[in-house]
């Protein structure tokens, strides 16, 4: 073999190696999983914190709806949060997924039933109140549930609205 | 007619400008992109464009050259290139740029194949012509990236094309002597004789490699500016590694090995970069160099040994020139054009999980239930405001409430969305590298099925 060849060999051989080397450092240092966070599928249950007051059950309760209402649209709860942030971001989101204010308050109701239910199995509400609630939410009017959808900040003060004068009688069976 | 000196660098100036086109408006496409109010599919018809009509017209470019002279068609096809950069810079909208583009490329193609016939009375051989020629379009291509990024931020995106006009004559004023000298003895420098067939392997591997060049160069600008927000200069700096590396990787000549293994060595290095840039660990820029490293070495090492491959004891040597130029600009091309489509599903996507992901941060935190509500609102209001692009978020987050501990938890918040962006940024662009990778091992069949021809 010329000296030639030899060196070819050579050169060959650590471009393999220098190759080699640098995909495993970089698979060995996570290359192959930086990626974003996998966010939860809204259709499954998502465990309650513990509730450390009511603001915190308010919230609660309404990220359990927006679980709900996602699993019914077939969206992600976080999408759905960003386009209930604002009527102009509801307008946008309707339109970019082809849904009417009907559907989109018929999943908001669907979503609010789940929340009473995830509320009621996670032992934040009695079965005394989830029943007569359930009921409420079921029955409640889609202007009203549009009204609600069409600022998440009423949604939340609805709820504290609730809670405030159950108060004393839901701390004696909250966790 | 001008003395041998300044006339080779005259020469070698006009390769190097006319091939560096085919890279220098790689990052200011960003900057078109918002301009011209288009797609990242639309923009990149902006590169390819020029690619494909260099592909497409250097051989008939070489043919004119030589039934005309070389010396009235170098200063035909600068004077086009000159007039046709003056109207990109002039576009007021995509398709005239595209149009221009096109054009310019006519007159590149019919320029640089007719220097490389003017080139050995120049040199006095035919070797040491197309070791300048392939150096010149080597230096030009790989210069032209960091030249576009600096003029984008310092002047506008239309000065890189405006800039061209001045220099493309200025190139040319040698050339004029040879073509009044041709004109008025009517001599064509080179016969009319029958050329050999083009060497098939080492234009193909060439095709090959090219796209993944293409694919590290224009994504790796893309996924710098577009997905981690660097600016155009910043993104120049960052991507000069790319030539300085192909700077140490042309100094391996003949004497490292035969012209097969050198091309083979080129093509397994461009393959590591380009998988290294695949699987980045993080949004960091360091993490790109030592890719940027094996890509440039890979690139000076494959596309010079191919192209003296090709044009080896082949005549004319703008024919087969032409062929290599051909090979080069279709597989960049191609390249653009297959992996445009993957990349921008892939950015769409990604865009979409990283902010997904960043939104439940921002959802599963602990601040205040309505400042959340608030974020969340001026998060949407930053995608919408960003078009499809990689949004900056840090602006959604201000004003910082004034509580120490709402702050804290807010800054946190505001790193935690970033991180995904930057995942999702980053993760998208892995896809098209990996292809990319894929492509420059590919290239290796024709390198090694040319064994026993002759490479």
């Amino acid at each position: 073999m010329s000296a030639a060849t030899n060196r070819g060999t050579l050169l060959v051989g650590v471009a393999i190696a220098l190759s080699l080397a640098l995909v495993g450092i970089y698979l060995a240092a996570g290359g192959s999983s930086y990626a974003p966070a996998q966010i939860q599928d809204p259709c499954e249950d998502r465990p309650w914190r513990d509730p450390e007051g009511l603001d915190e059950l308010a919230e609660q309760f309404s990220f359990s709806a927006l679980d709900g209402a996602a699993c019914e649209l077939g969206v992600s709860r976080e999408t759905l949060a960003r386009a209930l942030a604002t009527p102009e971001s509801r307008e946008r989101f309707t339109e970019r997924y082809g849904i009417d204010d009907a559907e989109l308050a018929r999943a908001i109701r669907a979503g609010l039933v789940r929340a009473v239910d995830d509320a009621e199995r996670a032992g934040a509400l009695p079965p005394f109140v989830a029943g007569p609630l359930r009921e409420t939410v079921r029955q409640i009017p889609l202007d009203q549930a549009i009204e609600l959808i069409d600022d998440t900040r009423t949604l939340i003060d609805e709820l504290q609205n609730f809670f405030g004068p159950a108060q004393g009688l839901l701390e004696q069976f909250l966790p | 007619m001008s003395a041998p000196r300044p006339r080779l660098a005259a020469l070698a100036a006009a390769v190097g400008l006319v091939l560096a086109d085919s890279s220098i408006v790689v990052l200011a496409l960003p900057d078109i992109y918002r301009e011209l109010d288009t797609s990242v599919a639309g923009v990149t018809w902006v590169l390819v464009s020029f690619n494909l009509v260099m592909a497409l017209a250097a051989v008939p470019a070489a043919h004119l050259a030589r039934r005309i002279g070389p010396g009235r068609a170098a200063a035909v096809g600068l004077a086009v290139f000159a007039g046709a950069g003056l109207a990109c810079g002039l576009a007021a909208e995509l398709s005239t740029l595209i149009a221009a583009r096109c054009v310019q490329a006519l007159g590149g193609a019919v320029a640089v194949t007719a220097v490389l016939e003017l080139l050995p009375a120049t040199t006095g051989s035919e070797r040491r012509a197309v070791a300048v020629w392939a150096a010149a379009g080597a230096t030009g291509a790989a210069l032209g990236p960091a030249v576009g990024g600096m003029l984008t931020e310092l002047v506008s995106w239309q000065s890189i094309f405006l800039i061209q006009a001045p220099l493309a004559i200025a190139a040319g004023v040698p050339v004029l002597a040879v073509a009044r000298h041709e004109a008025a003895t009517g001599i064509v420098a080179s016969e009319l004789r029958r050329t050999g067939n083009p060497h098939l392997l080492a234009n193909l591997a060439l095709a090959l490699v090219s796209a993944a060049i293409a694919a590290a160069l224009f994504l790796l600008v893309l996924l710098l500016i577009e997905g981690w927000r660097l600016t155009p200069i910043g993104a120049a700096v960052v991507v000069s590694a790319m030539p300085l590396a192909a700077l140490l990787g042309a100094r391996l000549g003949p004497e490292w090995g035969d012209s097969r293994a050198r091309a083979a060595a080129g093509a397994i290095l461009v393959a590591g970069g380009l998988g290294g840039l695949a699987l980045l660990p993080s949004a960091s820029v360091v993490l790109t160099l030592p890719p940027q490293l094996l890509v440039g070495i890979g690139l000076a090492l494959v596309l010079s040994a191919l192209t003296e491959t090709a044009l080896a004891g082949r005549a004319s040597q703008a024919i087969h020139g032409g062929w290599t130029i051909a090979s080069r600009h279709a597989g960049v091309a191609v390249g653009l054009i297959a992996l445009t489509p993957l990349f921008t599903a892939d950015i769409a996507e990604q865009r979409r999980d990283a902010i997904d992901a960043g939104t439940a941060v921002v959802l599963d935190s602990r601040v205040d239930p309505l400042l959340k509500l608030e974020l969340s609102q001026r998060i949407d209001d930053r995608l919408e405001g960003e078009r499809g692009r990689v949004p900056t978020i840090s602006p959604a987050f201000e004003p910082l409430p004034t509580d120490p501990e709402d702050r804290a938890e807010v800054l946190q918040l505001r790193d935690e969305l970033q991180d995904q962006l930057d995942r999702g940024a980053t993760h998208a662009f892995s896809p098209s590298f990996g292809l990319g990778a894929l492509l420059a091992l590919l290239a290796l069949v024709p390198i090694g099925l040319a064994r026993r021809v002759e490479l």
